[in-house]
């Protein structure tokens, strides 16, 4: 009989296999320049609008050579289906079926003091988990304009979190990793709000089945 | 399997749910709102010294978005604790019982309500303070903005103490609860705390080498005046004494001396090691107060 903690952290290590099967690495042709998450099994992945353009002398243009390592470890030119800047979402394609994709989770029946966990590639460091708890939710955060969803979580996020999944203890996906606010406080963009961002964008496409 | 994982999660989330009716937002200042702990089932209420920056118009707002206007009862500044009243009965977050203590290791929950909801963050208990310490628990939990003044609830639900953020920039840690029991006993009482006194100007001094063997500590603090119709002078204590301990407690210096004179000792006779004349002697000082 294993103790609690040894439970606790095989159902965690349980968690980071299978939400690793749908974590994508976004890169720029000459590094990791974020994280993403399969949504759809014929190869649509989301994204932070970060991860994917840039703002130049010219504008909004986007990384060069943008190309995503599927989990089974092809590597795949990407396209950039959609953009949400306010919201800071990107949807891209690449040209692939039957992608293991992400469980969808209920971003608004999160609670604060619930354990979440963080997927992405911090620092380039590949299929990484970071876990710890939701601290609220809302629009109406202390460090946030008002007006805008957020998930505030007491978890280590670092550059290359990016567009990758935040996750229940279910392994379900409840946001998409975005912001840091010191070394421990991170931000996640509801799932609810990339569900409307895809269903606006791209219509039945967007609708997960 | 069991979802252990699952249950930990919920049970959490449940905590601070139950927790949450305790715990209320204050209006003080002008920036960020900070929170607030719900004390006792009459309407006392427990937060930061630091986050009150007016002694009026305070307002704490409710779970259930309520806003009451709050009276400030007293402050503490060396605890950062001060402690409103408002009318009404409340629900407060229960404490532990006394032989349950905290311990290095345990996981706690830091929660605030800044907004309208009640927010949290975890972390685990570093240390418990002793000595000048006392009554002080440190732990890893991150200071979300407008968490001073919040409770660190344990996994049973019980407040083991006040945050806050106060003391020193970047630095966070937890006023006790036993502490706070003793200055709003006091606060309740008096409106304020006592302040021991002796009535001496001292600088700390290097001791020689044998009383310092004797004593047990490198330095003293050597009296520069003994003011008239003193605690001090009544003991005939002289300048150019050496105090080295106060009550059995070391004063290697002002900082401790001052911690020694607390609002516990006024009143009370205790014993202060002198060195006089290369010689340590012990006399008995009646603790004043601080007017």
């Amino acid at each position: 009989m294993t103790n609690i903690f040894q439970q606790l952290s095989d159902q965690m290590a349980g968690v980071a296999i299978q939400v690793q099967n749908t974590l994508v690495q976004i890169t720029d042709g000459r590094g990791s320049i974020g994280a993403g998450t399969i949504w759809h099994s014929d190869g649509l992945i989301v994204t932070n609008a970060h991860v994917v353009i840039e703002h130049d002398r010219r504008g909004l243009v986007q990384q060069r050579q943008l190309s995503v390592i599927l989990p089974d470890g092809r590597t795949l030119p990407a396209s950039i289906l959609a953009i949400d800047e306010a919201n800071d979402l990107a949807a891209l394609a690449v040209n692939a079926q039957d992608l293991p994709v992400i469980e969808p989770g209920d971003s608004q029946a999160l609670r604060p003091g619930e354990w979440v966990m963080a997927l992405g590639h911090p620092w380039g460091v590949r299929d990484s988990m970071t876990a710890g708890v939701v601290i609220g939710a809302g629009n109406n955060l202390p460090e946030m304009q008002p007006g805008r969803e957020w998930i505030a979580l007491n978890l280590t996020l670092r550059p290359g979190h990016s567009g990758g999944p935040l996750v229940n203890t279910d392994g379900h996906l409840v946001g998409i990793n975005t912001m840091i606010s010191g070394p421990e406080v991170g931000f996640a963009v509801p799932s609810h709000v990339v569900k409307n961002f895809l269903k606006e964008a791209l219509g039945a496409a967007g609708t997960v089945v | 399997m069991v979802e252990v994982l699952k249950s930990f999660s919920d049970a959490m989330a449940d905590t601070v749910a139950q927790a949450s009716a305790g715990i209320v937002r204050v209006e003080g200042r002008k920036r960020l709102a900070a929170t607030g702990i719900v004390w006792s089932d009459d309407g006392v209420i427990v937060t930061a010294h630091h986050v009150l920056r007016r002694d009026d118009d305070i307002h704490i707002v409710l779970a259930n978005g309520e806003s009451h206007a709050a009276t400030l009862i007293g402050r503490d500044p060396n605890s950062d604790l001060a402690v409103l009243r408002v009318n009404g009965t409340l629900q407060p977050i229960p404490k532990a019982p006394a032989d349950q203590p905290v311990r290095v290791g345990n996981l706690v929950l830091a929660l605030g309500r800044p907004g309208e909801s009640v927010q949290a963050t975890l972390g685990v208990v570093s240390a418990i303070g002793s000595g000048q310490m006392d009554g002080v628990i440190q732990t890893d939990v991150v200071m979300y903005p407008g968490f001073s003044g919040g409770p660190l609830v344990d996994a049973s639900g019980f407040v083991r103490g006040m945050n806050t953020s106060g003391f020193m920039r970047g630095v966070s840690v937890t006023v006790s609860t036993e502490k706070i029991t003793s200055v709003v006993d006091v606060l309740l009482k008096h409106g304020k705390m006592k302040q021991g006194f002796l009535g001496i100007g001292a600088q700390p001094v290097r001791l020689r080498e044998n009383i310092s063997e004797q004593v047990g500590q490198e330095t003293g603090l050597m009296l520069a005046s003994v003011e008239k119709s003193s605690p001090a002078e009544a003991a005939n204590l002289y300048e150019g004494d050496i105090i080295v301990k106060l009550d059995g407690q070391p004063t290697r210096n002002l900082d401790e001396l001052l911690a020694l004179l607390n609002g516990e000792r006024v009143g009370k006779a205790v014993p202060v090691t002198i060195v006089r004349s290369g010689q340590v002697q012990e006399v008995n000082v009646t603790i004043g107060e601080k007017q």
